[in-house]
């Protein structure tokens, strides 16, 4: 078994004075691991990521990133400590140029030498950020700003990457390239948390899926072995596992 | 190709601005030059906090007021020459600034505007009440650093001070624009919270610029001190001079170094020239709110990416890219 880069034990949270939207939720992802999150609307799949990344600080439970207890720290201590976040929608600094926007995805770095290094090795995971260097970002398509965003997200070399809905109003073949991009992730080493609605095509990207339900993983296995559960394709998934 | 006609309009911009007091046929043209250049200076400095961050202050008058009276009151009270006291009273402008940063860049859009209006109704009440020290309503009289020249020579002198305040503000602008520092304001102009969430510090860099913007127009008011030597609360804590500040950066350009520089070039011209044709009526206060409505309706980026636009058409994605995407 690989080494569990991050785990989320037994999570409570909401918003407000609001109902809990996580009702006692455990996950773990190990080093170089896909997990996908599915599930119906509301399920709190998003909510987990922002417990993880620390905008939401969890009513009980732990995030532990690494073996080391990091609940409710600020966000820019857990991306220093090696886990990023990649917002749901398109999150890029729309005026600045691509690289303004991974250079600032190394902001932490003081070392220049480091930095460029980086760059050129992101530049190098994704050919059109290199391509689009010095593009104004808000003009790049949707699945470039994406990669962007991933650029951005693996400046830091961090061990974890939380993926909101990376496919969210992209095309089918802009899809595709995002979930390539998922898997060459996954290839150098990083550990990924996945959410997505186009559950099916997360499935078959992930090592492990996990379906919630009313805050809590209802169901979870390999990811295969979930596409291939009746169960949820009648529940989830409608038609799609029975394709 | 590009770069070296750029380089030729600076130059050629720096030169006329070099001989500008030599060639202007009269006193009066020099002293708007000096206005003008005023306007630009503190225009500029008020772009460090504006045009990368985004924070709109009306404020700024407030630091142009209190660098002119700490100016004044340095040399009445304390004897010091003009140049310690210049300096002294603009850092200590910009470490008040900091204090109030700390508070005031906490709050953002709307919030953060009546604020800042709220900082100069403050102080020009303070200097106002304040009678024994400052000389309240009835102003404070600044010595001339200058006793052996006239009035012309005033101007010309005072002429070349403001060009080099101009000068350090638009310099120190630059830098900022090339640095890790002006990458996190602009990130922060952009979306404050994803700025934070990538590590950027972005109470400490807000309060940094916002003191730094405060510095350079306490310069600018400490300077206006020594040249106009006759201080009234009324005109140095006006918000209007914060306002033009704004509508001349807004009217150029807040992403550009030459921006608030182009802007002051017609701004200040044409309030000078409403006052001459029309005398001292309301009209230029008309007219600078009309330019600053025609603004943000239709030019709402500035003359520089309008004109720049016009030049050469924006690049946008095309439906090849989003097919590669």
């Amino acid at each position: 078994m690989s080494e569990i880069v991050l785990a989320l034990n037994d999570l409570e949270a909401g918003y407000g004075r609001a109902a809990l939207v996580l009702r006692g939720l455990s996950v773990t992802v190990e080093a170089g691991q896909v997990v996908c999150l599915v599930g119906p609307n509301g399920a709190g799949k998003s909510t987990v990521l922002r417990v993880a990344s620390g905008l939401l600080a969890p009513r009980s439970g732990t995030v532990v990133l690494s073996g080391e207890d990091v609940t409710g720290l600020a966000p820019q201590d857990l991306l220093t400590r090696g886990l990023a976040h990649v917002l749901q929608g398109h999150s890029v600094f729309r005026e600045m140029t691509v690289a303004e926007n991974v250079l600032l995805g190394g902001f932490t770095v003081r070392d220049g030498a480091l930095l460029a290094r980086r760059a050129e090795r992101v530049k190098e995971l994704f050919p059109v950020v290199g391509e689009r260097w010095g593009s104004i970002a808000g003009l790049l398509s949707g699945g470039q700003q994406k990669q962007v965003e991933f650029a951005r997200a693996l400046m830091l070399e961090p061990r974890v990457v939380l993926l909101d809905e990376p496919s969210m109003g992209l095309d089918p073949r802009t899809t595709q390239t995002v979930f390539d991009q998922i898997d060459l992730m996954r290839r150098t080493g990083v550990a990924v948390l996945l959410v997505e609605q186009n559950a099916r095509r997360a499935l078959e990207t992930a090592d492990v899926g996990c379906v919630l339900d009313l805050g809590t993983v209802h169901i979870s296995g390999p990811a295969r072995d979930l596409l291939a559960d009746p169960r949820l394709g009648a529940l989830y998934l409608g038609g799609a596992a029975r394709g | 190709m590009r770069n070296a006609s750029r380089y030729a309009l600076l130059a050629a911009g720096v030169a006329l601005a070099l001989a500008y007091p030599w060639i202007v046929p009269n006193l009066y043209l020099l002293y708007a030059g000096v206005l003008t250049l005023m306007y630009a200076a503190t225009a500029t400095s008020w772009n460090i906090l504006g045009g990368f961050t985004g924070y709109v202050s009306l404020g700024h008058s407030a630091f142009f007021g209190l660098g002119a009276y700490g100016t004044g009151l340095l040399m009445t009270r304390a004897g010091w020459s003009w140049i310690p006291s210049l300096i002294g009273s603009a850092l200590v402008v910009a470490l008040f600034a900091a204090l109030v940063g700390v508070a005031a860049v906490r709050v953002r859009g709307a919030s953060f505007v009546i604020v800042s209006i709220a900082l100069v109704s403050m102080t020009n009440l303070l200097v106002q009440g304040w009678r024994s020290l400052t000389g309240g309503s009835t102003g404070l009289r600044v010595p001339s650093p200058f006793p052996d020249l006239n009035r012309g020579q005033s101007h010309f002198a005072f002429f070349y001070l403001f060009l080099g305040l101009l000068a350090l503000v638009m310099l120190t602008w630059w830098f900022i624009s090339r640095s890790r520092y002006g990458a996190g304001l602009r990130a922060i102009r952009e979306d404050e919270d994803k700025a934070e969430s990538l590590g950027v510090p972005t109470a400490a860099f807000k309060v940094t610029a916002y003191a730094l913007s405060a510095l350079f127009v306490a310069l600018a008011g400490g300077l206006y001190a020594l040249w106009f030597r006759s201080l009234d609360p009324i005109f140095v804590f006006s918000i209007l001079i914060g306002s033009y500040m704004v509508l001349m950066s807004l009217l150029g350009g807040v992403r550009h170094l030459f921006g608030p520089l182009l802007g002051a070039l017609i701004v200040a011209p044409a309030g000078e020239y409403f006052l001459v044709a029309l005398g001292e009526t309301q009209v230029h206060l008309a007219a600078a709110g009309l330019l600053l409505v025609l603004v943000v309706l239709f030019m709402p980026e500035g003359i520089i990416p309008a004109a720049a636009r016009l030049v050469s058409r924006p690049q946008q994605a095309s439906i090849r890219e989003e097919a590669a995407g």
